[in-house]
């Protein structure tokens, strides 16, 4: 089994990731930013009862950790490999419940009581809310949900009511963004209810060419619908970037495509962000058939962050990060002539 | 320099977003930064954004029975503080809701909640808050039978 940035069956060179949140809380109790700590005491021991209380096949893989027995390198990789959100890490007196595989995880005592998420390699947003449901399902039966029938399931914040469901993608746009197509794009995408992030590096000028769109409302709109619209926003978006591939000068392309490679193959010192710029013309390469080695750029961008190599090699200065970060690479993008 | 974002460790990145074509830059920690890298979810800027929306009704003395939240207190935090809040203050946040998603109403799953009980049990405490006792007693007599029904 393996994570979503090590999943190579499912990898795909523009849509990176998928990810599924189910918001979820319980009546009779206040919301996480006005509990106490016996609240979130008694809720981390109703949630882990109702996961060890289940029958669903699902529990098998789950393990239930408390987060105050992770030591805080571990809790920052975790952040940095997408398991759980930056918010929750800064949450004292919470839990989690992870599968062996990390796609899922179910956070308690976040913004809301109970967060599930489902993060998948590639475009697989039914696949994902389908095990989301699971999820939901195996906790719904043993602990009731706050839940109105106008305004759906209750959340801490009023924007997430209804679904409680965010769906989001994380695309890898390099042509779009540089033949600067996708600032009328996302125009279109926000008209219908979504959001376009788009991700810059360290230095305003450095980008990984990554964004996220998800959805924006979650009330009166259904968990089908928002899925089924992301996923032709980003079906039509890789038709698009693709599309775009025969309006740039390829040979200045390939140009730039192996000299990212070389430097990566050669360097001493890489930081996070020239690591973000050089592995984006990696995946670009690789998606056009201009690198024909198995690379695995997304694994090297997650991997080579700087509290996932401190959780491997451990504590290292900034500058022995960079020493680190550029041995680690080297390593993976071995010539293989 | 702070990070702008949690304001606890020092700011080591400079980060710039563009949120649908409006270009947004920060200041961040370590920390923060590598949660923005590929993991950023739109809740944030909404969170604040609601807060800022809803206006605040000084006359409003209406509290959760509950949390015991006011209306200016989910004004002022842009938060519920429990779930009870929005059957309390569902009239004044109504427009609000739907200026944020364009509909007030409801599309999609619905949870299995096999336990009515404990709903009752709920509006037979906000009876008793309201102090609606004849209503409550009623509710209460209901809620004895439903239980006996169960333990049968
Ligand atoms: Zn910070
Ligand atoms: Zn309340």
């Amino acid at each position: 089994m393996s994570s979503w940035y090590t999943d190579k069956d499912n990898r795909n060179f523009s849509v990176l990731s998928t990810r599924i949140r189910l918001a979820r809380n319980l009546g009779g109790m206040p919301f996480p930013y006005k509990m106490t700590d016996a609240d979130r005491e008694e809720l981390k021991t109703k949630v882990k009862n109702a996961v060890k209380n289940s029958n669903s096949p699902l529990i098998s893989t789950l393990k239930y950790i408390d987060m105050a027995d992770v030591p805080d390198t571990k809790i920052k990789a975790m952040v940095e490999r997408h398991v759980i959100s930056p918010e929750f890490a800064t949450f004292k007196n919470s839990a989690i419940i992870l599968s062996e595989d990390e796609s899922i995880s179910i956070m308690v005592g976040e913004e809301d009581h109970i967060r599930i998420q489902v993060v998948l390699a590639g475009l697989q947003l039914e696949n994902a809310y389908e095990i989301a449901e699971q999820v939901d399902r195996l906790l719904n039966d043993s602990l009731e949900f706050a839940y109105d029938s106008e305004l759906g399931f209750l959340t801490e914040c009023p924007t997430n009511l209804g679904t409680g469901l965010r769906a989001s993608v994380m695309m890898h746009l390099p042509l779009l963004e540089s033949t600067r197509k996708l600032n009328s794009l996302c125009e279109n995408i926000a008209k219908i209810g979504f959001t376009v992030r788009g991700i810059y590096g360290e230095g305003s000028k450095s980008s990984a060419s990554l964004y996220q769109i998800s959805n924006q409302i979650t009330l009166g709109i259904s968990e089908k619908n928002a899925i089924d619209n992301l996923t032709l926003i980003a079906t039509q978006l890789t038709e698009k970037e693709i599309q775009t591939e025969d309006e740039i000068d390829r040979i200045s392309l390939e140009d730039k495509i192996f000299r990212a490679l070389g430097i990566l193959q050669n360097c001493r010192i890489l930081t996070s962000a020239e690591m973000m710029n050089l592995l984006s013309l990696i995946n670009l390469g690789l998606r056009m058939g201009i690198i024909k080695e198995d690379y695995e750029p997304v694994r090297l961008l997650i991997d080579a962050k700087p509290y996932m190599l401190m959780d491997k090699y451990g504590d290292l200065t900034p500058d022995e990060r960079d020493v680190k970060r550029a041995e680690y690479v080297r390593e993976h993008l071995k010539p293989t002539m | 320099m702070l990070c702008e974002k949690c304001g606890k460790y020092h700011a080591t990145t400079h980060i710039r977003t563009v949120v649908n074509g409006v270009a947004k830059e920060q200041n961040l920690c370590d920390y923060c930064a590598a949660g923005e890298g590929l993991n950023v979810t739109p809740k944030s800027i909404f969170a604040s954004m609601f807060g800022e929306m809803l206006e605040l009704k000084p006359q409003n003395m209406k509290r959760c029975h509950v949390c015991n939240s006011s209306f200016n207190d989910i004004a002022k935090s842009g938060k519920a503080g429990c779930s009870e809040c929005y059957k309390t203050f569902k009239a004044e946040l109504l427009p609000y809701l739907k200026r944020v998603h364009g509909s007030t109403h409801h599309i999609g799953k619905t949870p299995e909640n096999k336990d009515s009980i404990n709903e009752l049990k709920t509006e037979l405490k906000r009876l008793v808050h309201e102090e609606k006792y004849e209503q409550a007693a009623v509710l209460r007599d209901k809620i004895k039978e439903m239980e006996a029904d169960s333990r049968e």
